[in-house]
């Protein structure tokens, strides 16, 4: 439970600076409405993210419909079969992006480019950078998302 | 070693350092983004030097040389000094900081370093030293300039050094 306001799940907190968080979350909504990144891809990355924070509550959220097949193999995925090559090329720039940013590689950065454009990369980043944060503000409130849906995993 | 340039910013210039950054060939995102940055500086009862220490602790972690450079002219407005800057960027915070001004680096030092093993020690002291909004402000502006300066990293074309730069916040 959180420690900020005892009995409030992340979105109720999140609702209590709204002047900030309504800002925030308009621009992690409008990752999702971007042409340059399928919503699908954005989300697998995100669910990706989750399981390198161990973040179970982030991990069972639904942002986006992702098949049930990739869910069980995405903590997998360089072996399993289920993703595509543009998924591929965002997972292992996510995950180099948790762990250090300075330690992307050009190689990683262009294999992305090649699949979703240098304007893909960038909103790849900017999703990257406010999945990552809310992430962590769940883990550090001690605050599950509101409204979280389980899945088989 | 610097890392090239991994995206061309868009034609023209608009004066927004926002606007004409790589961050430009993404419309659908800009206005959120200029929206949020805004926000985070005008709308939270943190005051701007504060702000500004909890930015520039961040950008010691995610070595954003660019970030590390700036100053914003609003915390210097609001009295912050280059003198507590240099303290701010130390590894170990200076023992000359105040209680609040430790909280604060210590605060962004979990946020990324262990996000998930916050202390009761320094729950306790956070909630002592600051009040609700206080610390839904800090914990939204860390994110946020969490999030963006790792962009500005991973985006390459960063030079080994800059100098000093003060600026006001693109709107």
């Amino acid at each position: 439970m959180n420690w900020i306001v005892d009995g409030l799940d992340r979105d109720q907190l999140l609702d209590r600076l709204p002047a900030i968080s309504g800002p925030f979350r308009e621009l992690y909504q409008s990752v999702y409405r971007l042409p340059q990144v399928a919503p699908e891809t954005l989300e697998l990355c995100r669910l990706r993210l989750a399981q390198l924070h161990r973040s179970d509550a982030d991990f069972a959220l639904q942002e986006v419909p992702v098949s049930a097949e990739q869910r069980a193999q995405l903590q997998d995925w360089p072996r399993a079969t289920v993703f595509t090559d543009e998924q591929r090329a965002c997972l292992e720039f996510t995950e180099v992006h948790a762990m250090d940013c300075s330690a992307i590689t050009d190689a990683q950065a262009d294999a992305v480019k090649a699949h979703i454009g240098e304007d893909g990369l960038v909103a790849l980043l900017q999703a990257l950078g406010v999945f990552d944060g809310l992430i962590r503000l769940g883990l550090l409130w001690q605050a599950a998302p509101a409204g979280v849906h389980q899945h088989a995993s | 070693m610097p890392v090239s340039a991994r995206v061309q910013p868009p034609a023209g210039n608009s004066g927004n350092v926002i606007r004409d950054s790589a961050l430009g060939i993404v419309p659908g995102t800009l206005e959120p983004y200029l929206a949020l940055n805004a926000a985070v500086w005008d709308a939270g009862p943190l005051p701007a030097a504060e702000v500004e220490l909890a930015r520039l602790r961040n950008a010691r972690h995610t070595g954003c040389v660019m970030c590390q450079a700036v100053r914003y002219d609003v915390a210097i407005s609001d009295g912050l000094t280059e003198e507590k800057v240099q303290m701010i960027r130390a590894q170990e915070p200076d023992a000359e900081l105040s209680p609040r001004e430790r909280l604060l680096v210590a605060f962004v030092d979990q946020y990324n370093l262990d996000p998930a093993g916050l202390g009761s020690d320094l729950r306790s002291a956070l909630l002592e030293q600051f009040t609700e909004a206080e610390l839904l402000h800090l914990s939204l502006l860390v994110a946020w300039f969490n999030g963006s300066s790792r962009c500005a990293v991973a985006l390459g074309g960063m030079p080994e050094a800059m100098p000093r730069m003060e600026i006001s916040i693109p709107r």
